[in-house]
């Protein structure tokens, strides 16, 4: 009886749960205000990302591709990224950051990015776009390297030690949230409100979810500032919500700019949120108010009107982002649950490491796995071929048809949730987070025990 | 034919050329879109990749078939569940999809060996399924992995499984098309003849260019099925592994998607002698005449005659209902590649609409001849937009409706065009008599929901109607016909089930004598 | 003259929105498309005796009927023209079809020698 942490033994994947490192900096690319990307590479890699994020969010971005072609990948193509740069600021005047994201192909050519930055900056920039102001941020996220999680972190890092500067104090701090739904951040704005701390929220992606106007606005683009980004290095200290999604910059300000880090947990679940908040406290000086403690009072009612009854023992697995699969992990544990099974979706050497992984591996008092490098495979072999009994799976779409063809409850959650109305609408972190992960749970197993005839009628008198 | 310059393209002025307004009494001659040629870079196009095009687009569809894409990750996640290709084995090809998972140290030792291990582990997980496609993505072909010799040395230690390699890096070419073209003729020269297929009917036919999207193929195979004529193999849609590999043994090639199956047809009939006929699944006429057709080449019109005939008594009141009310109204007619010219008049002819402007993606010169010959005067035709492209293009025209694909129908949202899916479709199959209705209903629907009126008002300044609390589509509609067609006995709205695809496979057919 | 214009017009109209022969991709290939399909059609029209042998002769031959019955649904002037008069119309149809598809198309990839 006890946990156990290993890799995926097949080379290979069936049915991958990450995409791949360039699709995380653009997901972060995009919450930038004034910001354009370019992805250095195929087209694919573009068009592909743009359209698994307006499957999630229901909403279009804008990520610009240098258009990698044939000759280009012969030859070497740089001169595309000066063409797209080129194009990209004369057609969008607005513009003042752009990101130029390389792929696996480009770095396999050895495109020099960097030097190409270089002199953009010395040519272009001040020949054609004096006076403009521009940034160019060249962000290596080669696709055969971690995951859209690493890329996602490698992202954040890089936009930050570009514009952080440190001259001046702030009372403010730099709240980092990961890889999250405009829903996420509305609940830690929430949260910070209520304590009355200044932060600066990266990334201030609210906005993700616009409204359609009547006068017919068109874009919808996050809204971190270069302002934002730019103080980041005056900051009291930095919480960075997710360990694998942001971790790297809160790292980063850390050493250049003795800015104190707090690096996690994910406030998934009641106790998450608490460390949070005492995390929050501990930074500022800041007590928790009578209103928090009145809403974690409102979430605590709801939980315990769930675990004891619906809850307790229901065997679990989970899959998706690491802080995600952790956080959930954790929640489902003080919920009576039984997580069996976590997949972590790439090879992250730190993963054995993380103390939370740690606390599992040696608290847990059944037995439970945990696979790194981890795809969809693991998961549905397990339940078609190894006997796996499971009673729900918490996780992205991508996985759906596990759950549709072993008829297994599913609440999906993470990224992308694209055959689920709103969720992105959602909190998961927060008590506001834990109320609607455990109802939406609950609500799910009722629907599933009707559906199956599973002692539907308990819910007569609950 | 003037060339019509975008304002937002101004400082392109490559872009020039790649848009024309159909002019009065001009025809093809005087102005022709550029097409197919290598991106702007940073314009933000539309466009996808060669490797999509070939795995995404032509090869996935084929059902029974382990789908391995050579390289990292992200080209077989970001591939994988964003199209609408059913099949009848339970969209095997839907639900799973393989990546051979290459890591730098891959990328710096070579990734051969890995590749071995991967198709042994994918055959192993799936014992029953052996036939496999190999693709190649950008990384692999980089780093010059010989993909052909490893799906050689596997097929000689497991005699039993069959591996197709379709060597088409992102990179090959200017957009998915590229990819479109690099398996048509490597499935050819590959695989076409290496099998002897059972041969049931005097009349055999490969079907082509079609790719089962909600059910398109099932649709069509049904009138090909009660006409006696025996589909030997769909290119790809549906489609089976061993089948394709006889499609030498076809009578005729019936070809829908002409941009992306064209080259095998031709091959087809350079190499085999095989008739290429073009047909079309979408629109009444239109499909009447191609059943017809593939009725003459064989001597049997009498049958196609009495299908369309008894589909048409079906479903025509229908759709004549739908087209009562699009009469008039404005369409942008923006697809990837065929249905600009596939729709451009039948649209316009059997549902009243009218189309305002076509583009595509990543079509080539040769379809927006098509689609130029086929739109109205007045029409804009673009190849290859952008982002700010399509928003001037809808902000200047003011369609009621776009037909599009995921993400340009959420730019469309934004600025209050309601949009269809022109790729995967709304609630298909398109193809078919019935289909070309649900088309029509679909159309209809987004033209006047009733949450899309809403969207344009403004609370705070408009004078807001507050004595109805709700509306409907037949409300809004209805408005301004006359009451010989709102009260018709004879026009209905669509009364088909939800799946209409469902259901035809579990129906026999006439057995014809051979 | 004017009429015969007009008329070829109409049926070049036709064409162009209805058929999908004459633009295939390449232009040697919609030269024995245009050849062919215009040569069985005008046949048909003239009632003149058409060549099926091959499975080629019964595809071009397909596409012929059906051009000609939709033009002669549409076109109820075509029933009054002699044999003369159809095949004066057919040949200026065919000289418009193959000049607005090939030798006055603007299409790059007509010459590109591989599919």
């Amino acid at each position: 009886m006890s946990c156990e942490i290993k890799q995926k033994e097949r080379v290979g994947t069936i049915n991958p749960i990450f995409t791949c490192q360039p699709a995380g900096a653009q997901y972060v690319s995009i919450g930038v205000k004034d910001c354009i990307g370019i992805v250095h590479g195929g087209q694919g890699c573009v068009m592909f990302v743009r359209l698994l994020i307006s499957q999630h969010l229901k909403e279009s971005f804008e990520i610009a591709s240098s258009s990698l072609h044939e000759d280009g990948a012969v030859f070497g193509a740089l001169n595309r990224v000066e063409e797209a740069v080129d194009v990209l600021l004369m057609r969008y005047p607005h513009v003042k950051i752009i990101p130029i994201i390389t792929t696996c192909s480009t770095e396999v050519i050895g495109d020099d990015v960097d030097g190409v930055v270089i002199k953009l900056n010395e040519g272009l920039l001040q020949e054609k776009y004096a006076g403009r102001e521009v940034h160019l941020i060249p962000i290596h996220t080669p696709s055969f390297v971690g995951s859209m999680v690493s890329g996602y972190d490698v992202a954040v890092r890089d936009f930050i030690r570009y514009f952080a500067k440190k001259d001046k104090t702030s009372e403010k701090i730099n709240l980092i949230t990961g890889w999250v739904n405009p829903g996420d951040v509305t609940a830690l704005k929430h949260l910070l409100s209520e304590m009355q701390i200044e932060a600066n929220v990266l990334f201030e992606i609210e906005s993700f979810d616009s409204p359609l106007m009547p006068d017919g606005n068109s874009v919808s683009y996050g809204n971190t500032t270069i302002d934002d980004l730019t103080q980041t290095g005056n900051a009291l200290g930095t919480i960075a919500l997710n360990r694998y999604e942001g971790g790297k910059a809160a790292a980063f300000l850390e050493k250049e700019f003795d800015i104190p880090a707090i690096i996690g947990p994910t406030p998934i679940g009641i106790r998450n949120t608490d460390t949070f908040l005492q995390n929050l406290t501990r930074m500022t000086g800041k007590p928790i108010p009578e209103s928090l403690v009145r809403e974690r009072g409102i979430a605590i009612d709801a939980l315990t009107d769930l675990t004891h009854l619906f809850f307790a023992d229901k065997k679990v697995a989970i899959y998706g982002n690491p802080d995600l699969v952790i956080g959930l992990a954790e929640f489902c544990l003080d919920l009576e649950m039984k997580p069996v099974l976590l997949l972590l979706g790439d090879d992250n050497l730190a993963y054995p490491n993380d103390p939370r992984i740690q606390a599992l591996k040696e608290k847990v008092d059944y037995e439970m796995e945990i696979i790194t490098n981890a795809d969809f495979w693991e998961l549905e072999n397990r339940i078609k071929n190894e006997g796996l009994e499971l009673d729900l799976i918490l996780g992205h779409s991508k996985g759906r048809f596990i759950a549709i063809d072993n008829n297994i409850p599913m609440v999906r959650v993470g990224f992308p949730t694209y055959d689920r109305a709103g969720l992105y609408r959602h909190p998961v972190v927060g008590y506001a987070g834990a109320i609607w992960l455990a109802e939406e749970i609950a609500n799910t197993l009722f629907t599933d025990m009707e559906h199956k005839h599973n002692k539907e009628w308990i819910l007569n008198v609950w | 034919m003037p060339y019509h310059e975008f304002e937002c393209s101004k400082c392109i002025p490559e872009r020039k050329k790649h848009a024309v307004v159909k002019g009065p009494g001009e025809d093809l001659t005087h102005a022709l879109p550029l097409g197919y040629l290598n991106t702007i870079p940073g314009s933000i196009s539309e466009r996808g990749c060669a490797y999509c095009g070939a795995k995404h687009v032509i090869g996935t569809p084929m059902k029974d078939v382990i789908h391995l894409s050579h390289g990292p990750t992200g080209c077989t996640y970001d591939t994988w569940q964003t199209k609408r290709y059913i099949s009848d084995n339970d969209n095997f090809q839907l639900k799973y999809t393989f990546a051979s998972d290459v890591k730098e140290k891959h990328i710096v030792f070579g990734a051969e060996k890995v590749l071995k291990q991967n198709i042994i582990e994918a055959f192993k997980a799936f014992p029953d399924i052996k036939r496999m496609t190999i693709y190649q993505t950008c990384a692999t072909a980089l780093i010059g992995d010989d993909v052909d010799a490893i799906a050689d040395e596997v097929m000689e230690e497991m005699p039993e499984v069959d591996i197709f390699v379709c060597n088409s890096p992102g990179f090959a070419g200017p957009s998915q098309s590229g990819g479109h073209h690099k398996i048509n003729i490597a499935w050819i020269k590959k695989k076409v003849g290496t099998v002897e297929p059972k041969i049931t009917s005097d009349y055999v036919i490969n079907y082509v260019g079609e790719y089962n999207i909600q059910g398109d193929q099932e649709v069509m195979l049904d009138y090909f099925k009660r006409m006696g004529v025996q589909v030997l193999s769909t290119f790809t849609g549906n489609g089976s592994y061993d089948e394709l590999k006889g499609m030498h043994r076809a009578h005729l090639n019936v070809l829908e998607c002409a941009r992306s199956a064209e080259y095998i047809c031709n091959e087809l009939k350079v190499k085999y002698g095989i008739p290429r006929l073009d047909i079309e699944g979408f629109g009444f006429e239109p499909l009447s005449s191609s059943l017809r057709k593939i009725g003459l080449f064989f001597g049997i019109e009498e049958r196609a005659q009495a299908i369309i005939d008894e589909e048409t008594a079906r479903w025509k009141p229908e759709l004549d209902w739908y087209k009562e009310r699009l009469k008039g109204k404005k369409v942008c007619l923006w697809p990837g590649g065929s249905k600009l010219w596939h729709w451009a008049h039948v649209i316009h002819e059997e549902m009243g609409v009218e189309v305002v402007s076509v583009y595509t993606k990543f079509g080539h010169q040769g379809d927006m001849e098509k689609g130029i010959a086929r739109c109205e005067e007045g029409a804009l035709a673009v190849d290859d937009p952008n982002e700010l492209e399509g928003l001037e293009a809808m902000m200047t025209l003011k369609p009621d409706v776009i037909f599009t694909g995921k993400r340009p129908g959420e730019v469309a949202k934004k600025i209050r065009v309601p949009y269809l899916n022109a790729h995967a479709y709304h609630n298909g199959p398109y193809k078919g008599y019935e289909g070309w209705v649900r088309f029509a209903r679909d159309i209809y629907n987004a033209i006047y929901s009733p949450i899309h009126q809403l969207a344009h008002l403004d609370i705070s300044k408009d004078e807001i109607p507050t004595g109805a609390g709700f509306q409907t589509a037949k409300m809004l509609s209805d408005v301004n016909l006359s009451e010989e067609v709102v009260s018709s006995s004879i026009l209905r709205q669509y009364t088909g089930k939800y799946d209409s695809v469902s259901d035809l496979r579990q129906k026999t057919y006439p057995e014809f004598k051979q | 003259m004017e009429d015969l214009k007009e008329r070829i017009a109409l049926l070049e109209d036709y064409i162009m929105k209805k058929c999908l022969w004459q633009f295939h991709s390449r232009a040697w290939d919609r030269k024995t498309q245009n050849d062919n399909i215009l040569m069985k059609a005008t046949q048909l029209l003239c009632d003149e005796p058409v060549g099926l042998e091959t499975p080629l002769d019964r595809c071009y031959w397909a596409d012929a009927l059906s051009l000609t019955e939709g033009f002669q649904s549409r076109f109820e002037w075509l029933a009054a023209l002699s044999k003369e008069e159809i095949k004066e119309l057919m040949e200026g149809l065919k000289e418009r079809i193959d000049f607005v598809t090939i030798t006055g198309s603007l299409n790059a990839e007509l010459t590109d020698p591989r599919y």
